[in-house]
């Protein structure tokens, strides 16, 4: 099977310090990649020039063999993001948002999409609610529900568990277990080894901006790995 | 276009369910018109020269209330990251922020402009139709600025204070144009006096709307 998400090389520089270093991996389609990693090491960086938002300092990502920075448009059709931020609008109810987001990614029936992805996290008896009422946990599971408004083929999740309550994480386990079934591309960055184990094909550490872990799930025995992680997260703080 | 529409349709949206910004605007220009003809003796009539400065100190100040809203209504919970995530072009994103920004202080001179003559004279009133086109070259130029630094602003903490130092500057030279064309207008001039202004006032809105569209992307990212 041909590489779906090629990372070749990347760095990224902040005022100085260097955030990325040399970073490169492949994944096949159907690739569920959980990335490990102190804080600062560089995880939400790697998520952010992927997803397009930061432009790499240098090296390149290729989805499909296209260049990520040359064809970004035809590439964001096919990206879902779950981030630290919700990326929703307050003044706004739930389904408007969801409807706003599947308009704006040409989805065929914005408002059926919507409505369907409001029952699956749960949240359709709230659909008239305006998100500025929700709490933390229903907004992480509108914030799902909106980066899965497109059906991506790649979904790039940075701790999606936080924050939320055990209900919601179970809704969102479940959405990830069915993400892996339908073979989408996921990179996960997360902080909770039990989790991000549970659900991954591929696991890495990043640290102090090098990825200086990447093994296939089902090689990696969990007790050593667990070692490992903390080694490097002792050994190697922000950069 | 696709893109461009929902976006501004999303943000009109927003302004009239709660309409803070077109609601300060229209009050702080009413407040203006009303404060300065308080220096003018009653039942004096005012220059042409004067009428069109109050008249645009009242627009371009009130303006600036809306202009800070349209961007900063998307660095709430990184709004803005989901539009850049989004297909959408960023000429897209630009020219409707810009759109928004237009039809805001459109509307809001829609209140302005009639106290305007109501306070300061109907005699002014016969130039309205010619009004009307300096006041849409002028709102495209004040649009496209006021977009490309609400943009950069929105960033910072000090959002609202930051806006008008970057603003007003690079708008002065728009409103000096606009003060002396609508003054014409007010004395009844020959368009052929002021029709080079307009093309002036045009350039200035164009290449302001491509600087926007060329720096937005920098601007946001990052």
């Amino acid at each position: 099977m041909g590489a779906f998400l090629s990372v070749n090389r990347l760095c990224k520089d902040y005022e100085g310090r260097r955030a990325l270093r040399d970073v490169s991996f492949v994944l096949e389609k159907g690739d569920f990649l959980s990335l490990f990693g102190p804080n600062g090491a560089g995880k939400s960086t790697l998520l952010s020039i992927v997803s397009t938002l930061v432009s790499p300092g240098a090296g390149q990502v290729e989805v499909k063999g296209f260049d990520l920075m040359e064809e970004p448009e035809q590439f964001k059709k096919q990206l879902g993001v779950i981030s630290h931020n919700s990326l929703l609008y307050n003044h706004m109810t739930a389904l408007e948002n969801l409807i706003f987001y599947a308009s704006l990614y040409k989805v065929k029936d914005p408002g059926k999409t919507a409505l369907e992805l409001l029952r699956v996290v749960e949240l359709y008896p709230r659909r008239h609610s305006r998100v500025g009422q929700f709490s933390r946990g229903m907004r992480q599971r509108l914030s799902i529900a909106r980066a899965l408004v497109n059906d991506p083929s790649l979904l790039l999740l940075d701790e999606p568990f936080s924050g939320l309550d055990q209900y919601a994480a179970a809704i969102l386990t479940e959405q990830l277990a069915e993400l892996r079934d339908k073979e989408r591309t996921v990179i996960m960055v997360t902080h909770n080894l039990e989790r991000g184990l549970n659900t991954a094909t591929k696991v890495g550490i990043l640290a102090a901006g090098r990825l200086v872990f990447m093994e296939s799930r089902q090689d990696v025995d969990r007790t050593l790995f667990e070692a490992a992680y903390f080694k490097y997260a002792r050994g190697a703080g922000p950069v | 276009m696709r893109g461009f529409l929902l976006i501004l349709r999303k943000d009109l949206h927003a302004e009239f369910r709660r309409p803070e910004s077109l609601v300060s605007m229209v009050f702080f220009g009413f407040l203006l018109l009303v404060i300065l003809n308080l220096a003018i003796p009653l039942g004096s009539e005012i220059s042409p020269e004067t009428g069109a400065g109050i008249l645009w100190v009242a627009i371009t100040f009130s303006s600036i209330l809306g202009l800070s809203r349209t961007m900063s209504r998307e660095k709430e919970n990184r709004c803005i990251d989901g539009l850049l995530l989004s297909p959408v072009s960023i000429e897209a994103l630009f020219c409707a922020k810009m759109a928004m920004n237009f039809v805001l202080m459109l509307i809001a001179q829609c209140s302005i402009i009639p106290l305007f003559f109501v306070l300061y004279g109907d005699s002014f009133l016969q130039s309205l139709p010619l009004l009307v086109l300096v006041v849409l070259l002028a709102n495209t130029g004040f649009a496209a600025i006021g977009t490309l630094f609400s943009a950069i602003t929105a960033g910072t903490d000090r959002n609202e204070a930051l806006l008008p130092l970057l603003f007003y500057p690079l708008v002065i030279p728009l409103i000096s144009i606009t003060v002396k064309v609508s003054s014409l207008i007010f004395q009844g001039a020959a368009p052929g006096e002021y029709s080079s202004w307009l093309y002036v006032m045009l350039a200035y809105g164009c290449i302001f709307t491509g600087l926007g569209v060329l720096l937005l992307s920098h601007i946001v990212r990052e």
